[in-house]
């Protein structure tokens, strides 16, 4: 007997069809994964159960809990499904907490909502489903406020709050896309555990075709609102009966063809020697003295002319620290850089002509340009580290030139930057970092934004624009699968220090710190048995 | 379709009073120096629209010079506002959590705990009453308030991504400031701008309502609601005449200023479109 | 919540002393002679004397401004020259008017516009809210000294329900005295709780689109258990702001209206101390105002702390 049943569900907001009949069960104490890339639809196929949608959206179909018509109930009728028989939780756990509640206050809302016990009775369950989802109260006391939690440990606060009536379902949107590997292994071993020990099911929503291999016990996959293909899972990945599905799979496993290049090992082109940099944390005390944070604590390394280097490591690692002190951002307070054999500095103090010999693409490709520039102003911005007299003719030219390279045509100067889409702009930032010709691009996040099939197109632009330029990458990323396919040395970096290095094949093959381990055995993966063929 | 129409009805509002004050330069139905004592408190007529005053003026033409002191005050306040106030904004954005950044914050919170009527009172006091304290006492209210809000918009520019690209392309603090942040806060600089010199003209009013803006016998709006506050249990016409004229302008500038914001928001721009 | 308390108490302390400076430069310095200045430029050179001698002018500025501040923080703020008595006791008859008069239209418009912004909100886009938006900008843009004259003219002289003006005093009871300065608070406050009406709305809209309104609806909660729970404290934040800069427009607001209801309060007493060029009393009502408005941002620092846990700073 299935728990949830949905049949021919159709949604239209202001008028414009987002799902077309979409049809799916998910049984009792099983994880259903529900896969797709941004603006598939997977999101709005959550909330149209229980009707949480933005205003003019329009739903017809069959929706059933149990017994239960979910779609002829009211809203009256609808608040008391909500958190009692289905919880849910959401993407982004920074903001989907009250700031100025308490976690345990929150967590008692669930049951003091539904009248599931007194206020005092409340507070007391609050601290026990805090301590089901791992935040035992010595630690973590009912007062906390959400500031004084991590990601992850917010969202762990948020399952609580979701499970705490025990609902049949729980609906997990993208519960871990904003999470770090290891807290994304925690935060699914907890689902696992709630599905496995207190007999819930779980609608598992992700991009993240692995996190499903892992997790689900049958898949669907979307495309643009509608269910292409749905099977069990080991079946839907030996068996890809959609040309989507075998699509998604390929970009998301997609290696570059990397042309090799004959790296000069004479002279490297990056050196970084014992950098350092601390930062002041605020203080604790009212009199006592402020403590330091050591961001960045003794790291050295080099990177030779044409090669590409990954820096891998968790959020708050100081990897965005470092990364800033090799582009001359933020200066060093112990230790030096050197590019090219000159030593790099912060500001203005660098010179102009050492300044563009390094360039750099950053991941959010909405933030990354000014929106009241047109394209080829964006593109020549560096320029101007440049010879004073580059004129106007010949500007246009090296723009429009820049713009061919990474897939664009020359027409598009003449545009403002919110008429492209999320990869589109990444081409234009991969443009902007080529103009002035640098030795080093550094590629930071530069792919995370963007969805699987998006992310293979650009990578393998940058694998073409290596060789014909002779480029050196500096790829930072938290994401390992990537950083894989795309260099050839790999730097794993854990609380401001370099923890292993060596050739990425042999770094992911045999991890020798335990970190590297960890971080490895972290990432979900989908069975080596069932991608053959 | 419901922006487009409160930006154009504050347009035009706001129009309306501009143009009168602006036209009073050339040409008004009557001279407002000449007192003519025998036609004094006229009813509304074809000869005298709005009627006339205790001192036999024609009120039209008095409100058609009186909006005139309105406007340059409040103009005059708005500029010395963005004038000061935006760079020092974006100074201490630029430069966010340094010294400087808190002298420019300090200095705000001191001149926030003078309100405009005591700075005029201030300068009043040591100077002796004129249209020029007005300006004065509301421009230097402004310059915290622009200030303030150009901080806070350009802190949210800086921590963009292009701002680090910009950088990186090796541009200093004034070019990034001027190229960069200053465009991207502009919108919203505007839209204050038109809340500010709505702001002004209510505070000139005031002001000179209580004998510390302009001195007669210049005309200004709030001089005549004082001079008819004597009258007005038998000819409350003087004082409701001007007061309306306040408000229509005030209403308009302020309809303007939210169509502009409306207009000027590029996220519900991209949702009409 | 005690380290931000100290921070801000602290940051009171220095504003108070920077704006004490400013009123002493401008009052004191900028005149040259404060005593020739106000006597005027006929004044016999022995009267001049006599007044620096009373002002105690002799002393060098560091002295004499330490004399002022000091002599301020014990309530002693000089002797009127005109009307000679100490500035203290006209004062203190005065903001019995003017104070309570900022602090009722305060308490009204804060009455009015939060039930009104927040019917707006939760009814946002319709007639009512369309209803509310238009009269709140109406409201604004009227200007409260003459929104007084019209109130005179229709609730004292057509109705005849209020007194057209002055002021009834305290001795005779509280509700006397509130029912005299009923009208001007009223025309205070309806321009301050049209912005703040609006203000609400403004802030519960935005708040009401956050994520963690969305997990509380995934909680249960109806839309109006969302709002009230969740959305209307976090709103509490920008709506406390503008609280904070309405005081000071206010108290501005209450010295003119004064005018209209031939209130006895500091507006007239500092009018007069301008046209007859007393500036000890027009450096000490100034920096009475200015301190108020300090001290009130103050307490709106300290409801922050209240209002939002990020800002205390745990122990």
């Amino acid at each position: 007997m299935n728990l949830l049943e949905v049949s021919q569900l159709d949604l239209a907001i202001h008028g414009t069809p987002v799902l077309e009949s979409v049809s799916f069960a998910i049984e009792h104490g099983k994880t259903f994964g529900l896969v797709g890339e941004s603006g598939s639809g997977k999101s709005l196929t959550a909330l149209s159960l229980v009707n949480l949608l933005p205003p003019g959206s329009v739903r017809a179909g069959n929706g059933r809990l149990l017994d239960q018509d979910l779609f002829a109930l009211d809203e009256s009728q609808l608040c008391s499904v909500r958190g009692r028989e289905i919880g849910m939780i959401f993407q982004e756990p920074m903001t989907a907490l009250n700031p100025v509640q308490s976690i345990g206050d929150q967590v008692a809302e669930t049951l003091i909502v539904h009248g599931a016990c007194s206020r005092s009775e409340a507070r007391n369950q609050a601290c026990s489903k805090l301590e089901r989802v791992e935040l035992p109260p010595e630690r973590f006391p009912p007062g906390m406020f959400p500031h004084e939690l991590s990601g992850g440990q917010r969202q762990r606060v948020c399952i609580a709050l979701a499970i705490a009536l025990q609902p049949k379902l729980l609906i997990a949107d993208e519960p871990t896309t904003a999470l770090d590997v290891s807290t994304q292994a925690q935060i699914l071993a907890l689902l696992r555990s709630l599905v496995e020990h207190d007999g819930m099911s779980l609608m598992l929503i992700t991009h993240d075709l692995a996190v499903v291999a892992d997790m689900a016990d049958t898949v669907a996959v979307m495309e643009s609102g509608r269910i292409v293909e749905a099977a069990p899972t080991e079946q839907l990945f030996r068996n890809m009966r959609h040309a989507y599905t075998r699509r998604l799979l390929k970009a998301s496993f997609h290696k570059p063809r990397r042309g090799r290049l004959n790296a000069l090992h004479d002279q490297p082109l990056l050196r970084v020697e014992n950098a350092v940099r601390s930062y002041r944390l605020p203080k604790s005390r009212l009199f006592s003295s402020a403590e330091t944070l050591r961001a960045v604590n003794g790291v050295s390394f080099s990177l030779d002319r044409g090669e590409s280097v990954g820096l891998v490591g968790e959020s708050g690692c100081g990897k965005t620290t470092l990364t800033r002190a090799i582009l001359g951002l933020d200066p060093l307070q112990g230790g030096q850089i050197s590019l090219g054999g000159r030593p790099v500095l912060a500001g203005r103090k660098m010179s102009r002509s050492l300044r563009r010999r390094m360039q750099v693409v950053f991941q959010d490709p909405y933030g990354s340009f000014n929106p009241r520039h047109k394209v080829d102003r964006l593109v020549a911005e560096p320029l101007h580290l440049g010879d004073q007299s580059t004129n106007s003719a010949r500007r246009r030219e090296i723009v429009a030139q820049a713009l061919e390279e990474v897939g664009l045509t020359g027409d598009d100067m003449k545009k403002y930057i919110h008429e492209f889409s999320g990869g589109q702009r990444q081409r234009i930032a991969i443009a902007r970092a080529l103009v002035t010709r640098p030795d080093l691009v550094v590629l930071d996040e530069a792919v995370s934004a963007l969805d699987v099939s998006m992310r293979a197109r650009i990578l393998d632009l940058l694998a073409g624009l290596q060789v014909k330029h002779g480029l050196s990458y500096l790829f930072v990323s938290h994401d390992l699968t990537v950083v894989r396919v795309i260099t050839d040395r790999v730097l794993v970096m854990y609380a401001g220090q370099i923890m292993e290095h060596g050739k990425t094949e042999d770094v992911f093959r045999n991890p020798r710190h335990s970190y590297t381990r960890q971080l490895l055995d972290a990432a979900p993966c989908i069975p080596r048995s069932w991608m053959q063929g | 379709m419901k922006l487009p129409l409160q930006l154009l009805a504050g347009a035009t509002l706001a129009a309306i009073f501009v143009i009168a004050a602006m036209v009073s330069f050339a040409w008004t139905p009557y001279p407002v120096e000449s007192l003519n004592v025998a036609m004094k408190l006229q009813p509304p007529s074809t000869t005298h629209w709005l009627g006339t005053d205790h001192l036999g003026r024609d009120m039209v033409s008095m409100l058609m010079v009186g909006s005139r002191i309105s406007i340059e005050v409040a103009i005059v306040a708005v500029g010395i506002g963005l004038l000061l106030g935006v760079p020092l904004g974006l100074a201490a954005a630029a430069s966010h959590r340094s010294k400087l950044d808190e002298i420019i914050m300090r200095g705000n919170d001191l001149v926030f705990a003078f309100p405009a009527l005591v700075i005029a009172i201030l300068i009043t006091a040591v100077f002796g009453p004129s249209a020029f304290n007005a300006i004065l006492a509301i421009g230097i209210f402004n310059i915290p308030v622009f200030a303030r809000v150009s901080r806070g918009a350009a802190l949210s520019i800086w921590t963009l991504d292009y701002i680090l690209a910009a950088r990186v392309a090796g541009k200093g603090t004034v070019r990034i400031s001027t190229e960069h942040v200053l465009p991207n806060i502009a919108n919203l600089l505007v839209v204050q701008g038109t809340i500010q010199f709505s702001l002004g003209i209510l505070a000139e009013a005031g002001l000179s309502y209580v004998g510390l803006g302009a001195q007669p016998p210049i005309p200004s709006l709030g001089r005549m609601l004082a001079d008819a506050q004597t009258l007005i249990y038998t000819t409350p016409r003087l004082a409701v005449v001007p007061g309306l004229a306040i408000v229509l302008t005030v209403l308009g500038l302020n309809l303007l200023g939210d169509g502009l914001r409306d207009y000027l928001d590029p996220r519900i721009r991209r949702a009409r479109q | 919540m005690l380290r931000y308390t100290l921070v801000r108490f602290l940051s009171l302390c220095v504003t108070l002393v920077a704006a004490s400076l400013v009123v002493f430069l401008v009052v004191e310095i900028i005149p040259g002679d404060p005593a020739s200045f106000m006597l005027g430029l006929n004044a016999e050179p022995d009267t001049v004397a006599a007044l620096r001698k009373e002002l105690g002018l002799s002393g060098s500025l560091g002295s004499r401004y330490l004399d002022w501040a000091g002599g301020m923080m014990v309530g002693d703020f000089g002797r009127s020259y005109t009307y000679r008595v100490p500035v203290a006791e006209l004062v203190v008859a005065r903001i019995q008017v003017s104070l309570p008069l900022a602090f009722y239209a305060l308490l009204l418009s804060t009455a009015i516009a939060f039930p009104v912004g927040i019917m707006a909100a939760s009814r946002r886009g319709s007639i009512l809210d369309i209803g509310i938006m238009g009269s709140t900008q109406l409201g604004i843009a009227v200007p409260n000294f003459w929104f007084a004259m019209l109130l005179v003219l229709v609730f004292a002289v057509g109705l005849r329900w209020f007194a057209a003006g002055g002021f009834a005093g305290w001795d005779q009871g509280v509700l006397v005295g509130l029912k005299s300065l009923t009208l001007p608070a009223i025309a205070l406050a309806v321009t301050q709780a049209s912005i703040l009406a609006r203000v609400m709305r403004s802030a519960l809209i935005d708040t009401l689109g956050q994520d963690f309104i969305r997990t509380a609806r995934a909680k249960g909660l109806t839309r109006r258990q969302a709002l009230t729970r969740h959305a209307l404290r976090n709103a509490l934040i920008p709506v406390l702001t503008i609280i904070g800069l309405q005081f000071s427009f206010l108290l501005a607001g209450a010295i003119i209206i004064e005018n209209v209801f031939f209130l006895p309060g500091l507006g007239r007493l500092i009018f007069q101390g301008i046209t007859q060029r007393d500036l000890i009393v027009v450096e000490s009502v100034v920096m009475l105002l200015v301190f108020a408005v300090i001290v009130v941002n103050f307490l709106v620092d300290i409801a922050y702390a209240l209002v939002d846990p990020r800002l205390r700073i745990r122990q």
